[in-house]
């Protein structure tokens, strides 16, 4: 039960700190129950201001706050200036809402939301003076539950956490915080709780399998088989069935830091269908749920209200795909109309992208616009699955001009299964044409203003995708390709900016290790890595000392390429999408077959919806502007 | 700025508490965020991206509080004072809380050069015991450039004991060409205050034993100040 006031201590602390409103709490909309009987922290293992506007970490507060006699509290990493104040000083890790040690709550839950987290999450536990290891902490330490994107192979990650939750955790939160309580009121041992956690569907305890080598992990089908009966030999992602239903105002706390995101953030729909091969995301959300003109409508004039923002983002992963987006910008840009509201759609979909759309978040023109072609040629784009063809870009950037954007920054990747280099002689061809068109939209006297960025990035293989076999490239071969493509841009007002590939190295390594890794992770941690995620601070040095020192060599977890029958460690986890479906794209890509968006057509049967048993949700039926998406399938 | 059609609400409020530790950019964007929650008719510029018409008052540096902050807000539409305070309070984190609201003349001098005299009280945690000693000059970095302020150009009287010598009150004047922050004025009387005292006993101890009573004289004088609690800016004129 949460007890000490850690304030005084910490704002002794804070005053010196980099930036104290990290450390403050008492934000608007953040709120305390101070007669709990039993207590939850979410934690974020980055700073404040990036895990603030996270949306696990304000789903899942309010979710388990809105249980009866529960405190629902939320905990950041702090920066290193303070991470080191407070180890100096003797102060752990706290939550922002009492004040209190994070050890002191019944369930801690961390969410893991991308791959260069894991070091951080490693000093989180150190600071908060939690033992790091499961295995390790006593009868009164919490319950540590993991989850998010990382959950779809949790495998590095698996021995820090008591449990890890597989899935969309609107339900299964709350649900594993009311088991750790009854068990907890009964008096039960860890073991016993975790147990108990086992039952709640879509829960992964690994304290409950064993680990296979290799060779056996080969012939089981599976890195790990369960050590007792009732346990389940595969987790299931967990879907939230009532999201398109439930209010898409999900309340949230204003920061008093600058956030990232810093604004009123809708999800407008969950999941994409699109069916990119790279892309995890588009396999993990599924199925495609939309909420409701009216549902979002008076969620954005009521979050506007109680939060006081003057910016509002539709949040999802393709938010332009929503069958009714037209009607929802109508009407909010009439709505807000004289307030000083801007209204903002994240990421434009190339083939969606049309004069109308142009005009509706015309808004957020001074910010530029992105667009992701992903590759350079449509031959590689056909083996990718991105169904955008050259001419949607072109019409894209005419509307976009039409309707008074300058800046352009296009989103590539170099290294992804079956590129050559004419794939990345065919970036700067892209590029280069798609300036051209921009300056043929747009008059001669407004021409010095335009401006064009390809940034790449390096392809990661991720867990449960179709690309989940494909090694990734070497980083000199990246850099070799970068430096072809470099040269290949003629032009000097195209931009050329990419991604370090040191840190999509450790990414790729991270997204493919089996368990070994969470020991190559604790002695990076160990010999100073953390916020690898920060340019600035991602420590190499780190990274290779520990590889040496637990005997692995990352490039193998990285690089190696498998066929489809190999049994990737992550074998006991799904997403949903069944592992035949995700074989069978790879097979297409290597064919060069694109697969239909089951949203727009027929039903491709990736698994998801049976297994799941749920199903696509949408509020109209889909359609293409003219002009659009005519090929696929 | 002044637009004879709108409205000129001055708000007064506190930084007070835990949110003393905020800086002047984000009390300002929390403010304009309580002004939105609050529902009020505000005015916004015109342009490519129209923003909220609000002026704040002279900035106050990451960990200084004040007692009556305001800013000055444009309104499309009168709204009573009071009925505009009590909307703007509904909806203030309690320690940013407005208490009072009053309409200025729109050709009122702009919020942030209203008061050029800002007056501190600095609280320690216990008795000072001496005299502060005020350095001639302090140092101060801007912009990554080395600076050095003479104080007399801002320090406006004596530096005044109060609270049964627990507390010091002073004014600095704000200048057209820059000002000298409460919280650099103070770090540097503490330490030039504490210099005193271990210059003596260094002094002391290397000139050996005829020297001893002489330090432990200085010791009542010159043993370090008790820690500063809270530095919060009480008036502005
Ligand atoms: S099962 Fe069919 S309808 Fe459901 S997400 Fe997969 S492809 Fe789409």
């Amino acid at each position: 039960m949460i007890q000490t006031d850690l304030w005084p201590q910490v704002q002794r602390l804070a005053r010196r700190a980099e930036r104290p409103s990290r450390y403050l709490g008492s934000e608007w909309g953040a709120t305390r129950t101070t007669d709990a009987d039993f207590s939850f922290c979410m934690a974020y293992p980055d700073t404040y201001e990036l895990g603030q506007p996270n949306q696990a970490v304000r789903i899942l507060v309010n979710a388990v706050a809105a249980m009866e006699g529960v405190a629902a509290e939320r905990a950041f990493l702090p920066a290193p200036d303070m991470a080191d104040a407070m180890r100096d000083a003797g102060v752990p890790a706290f939550s922002l809402e009492s004040c209190a040690p994070l050890r002191e709550f019944d369930v801690v839950g961390i969410t893991l939301p991308h791959e260069l987290a894991a070091t951080n999450v490693l000093e989180l536990l150190d600071l908060a003076q939690i033992p790091l290891r499961a295995a390790d902490r006593a009868v009164d330490d919490p319950i540590v539950i993991g989850g998010g994107p990382c959950a779809m192979n949790p495998e590095p990650y698996a021995p820090f956490f008591d449990a890890i939750s597989v899935g969309e955790g609107e339900e299964s939160v709350p649900e594993l915080v009311a088991a750790v309580w009854a068990g907890r009121a009964a008096g039960e041992s860890r073991q016993q709780i975790l147990r108990r956690l086992a039952q709640v569907q879509s829960t992964y305890v690994l304290s409950l399998y064993r680990v296979l080598d290799a060779d056996e992990a080969q012939r089981q089908s599976s890195w790990v088989v369960p050590l007792e009966e009732g346990v389940p030999p595969v987790i299931v992602r967990r879907v939230f069935e009532g999201f398109a239903e439930s209010d898409a105002w999900e309340p949230c706390v204003v920061p008093f830091a600058e956030a990232v995101h810093d604004r009123l953030n809708v999800e407008v729909l969950r999941g994409c269908a699109r069916g990119c091969r790279f892309c995890q995301a588009g396999m993990m959300y599924r199925p495609v749920r939309e909420r409701s003109v009216d549902n979002i409508v008076s969620a954005v004039l009521r979050g506007l209200d109680e939060t006081g923002y003057d910016e509002v983002s539709l949040t999802s992963l393709s938010t332009t795909d929503h069958s009714q987006i037209e009607e929802i910008l109508t009407r909010l840009n009439r709505a807000c109309a004289g307030r000083g509201v801007r209204v903002s759609v994240p990421s434009q979909r190339l083939d969606s992208f049309g004069v109308q759309m142009a005009e509706l978040v015309a808004g957020q023109k001074k910010g530029g616009l992105t667009f992701a072609p992903e590759a350079g040629t449509q031959r590689l784009r056909d083996i990718i699955n991105k169904n955008v063809s050259e001419e949607d870009l072109f019409c894209a950037i005419d509307a976009a001009m039409a309707a008074g954007w300058r800046r352009v920054k296009l989103y590539f990747m170099v290294g992804l299964p079956g590129e050559t280099d004419d794939d990345v002689k065919g970036i700067a061809s892209l590029a280069q044409r798609a300036y051209d068109r921009m300056k043929a939209a747009t008059p001669p006297d407004q021409r010095g203003s335009l401006a064009m960025t390809v940034s790449v990035a390096l392809f990661v293989p991720k867990a449960q995708t179709p690309f989940q076999w494909d090694g990734q490239i070497s980083r000199e071969e990246a850099l070799r390709r970068v430096g072809l493509l470099k040269r290949s841009v003629k032009y000097r007002a195209v931009r050329v900016s990419y991604h370090d590939p040191q840190t999509s190295f450790v990414e790729a390594v991270m997204s493919r290790g089996g368990r070994a890794c969470a020991d190559l992770v604790q002695a990076a941690w160990e010999a100073g890595a953390r916020f690898d995620a920060w340019t600035e601070l991602f420590n190499e040095e780190a990274w290779r000392t520990a590889a040496d020192k637990v005997g692995l060599v990352p490039e193998t977890i990285a690089e190696a390429t498998y066929d489809t029958d190999y049994v990737m460690p992550w074998a006991h986890i799904s997403a949903g999408v069944t592992q035949e479906f995700l074989a069978e794209e790879r097979q297409r890509a290597q064919e060069g077959l694109t697969t239909q968006d089951c949203t727009f057509d027929a039903c491709t049967v990736c698994g998801v919806c049976m297994q799941t048993g749920t199903r696509n949700q949408l509020a109209a039926p889909r359609s293409m502007p003219e002009g659009g998406r005519e090929r696929h399938g | 700025m002044a637009d004879p059609r709108l409205f000129r609400l001055r708000v007064r409020y506190a930084k007070s508490g835990r949110l003393a530790l905020l800086s002047h950019l984000e009390v300002a964007r929390s403010l304009e965020r309580a002004v939105r929650r609050a529902g009020l008719p505000f005015a916004v510029t015109n342009g490519f991206s129209p923003h909220m018409r609000i002026a704040f008052g002279a900035a106050l540096p990451v960990g200084v509080g004040g007692i009556d902050e305001f800013f000055d807000l444009y309104l499309t539409d009168y709204v009573a004072p009071e009925k505009a305070l009590a909307a703007l309070a509904a909806v203030s984190p309690a320690d940013l809380m407005p208490h009072g609201a009053a309409y200025v003349e729109p050709t009122a001098p702009a919020a942030s050069v209203a008061c050029p005299l800002s007056a501190y009280r600095v609280t320690f945690d216990g008795p000072i015991g001496r005299a502060l000693v005020v350095p001639e000059q302090v140092e101060v970095v801007r912009k990554k450039k080395r600076k050095v302020l003479a104080v007399d150009d801002f320090l406006v009287g004596d530096i005044r004991a109060c609270e049964d010598g627990c507390a010091v009150e002073f004014t600095l004047e704000a200048k057209p060409t820059g000002s000298l922050r409460p919280d650099v004025l103070v770090e540097a009387m503490v330490v030039k205050t504490e210099a005193g005292a271990s210059s003596g006993k260094e002094q002391a101890a290397g000139a050996g034993g005829d020297m001893r009573a002489d330090a432990s004289a200085h010791e009542a004088t010159c043993a370090p100040l008790p820690a500063v609690r809270s530095i919060v800016r009480i008036s502005q004129k």
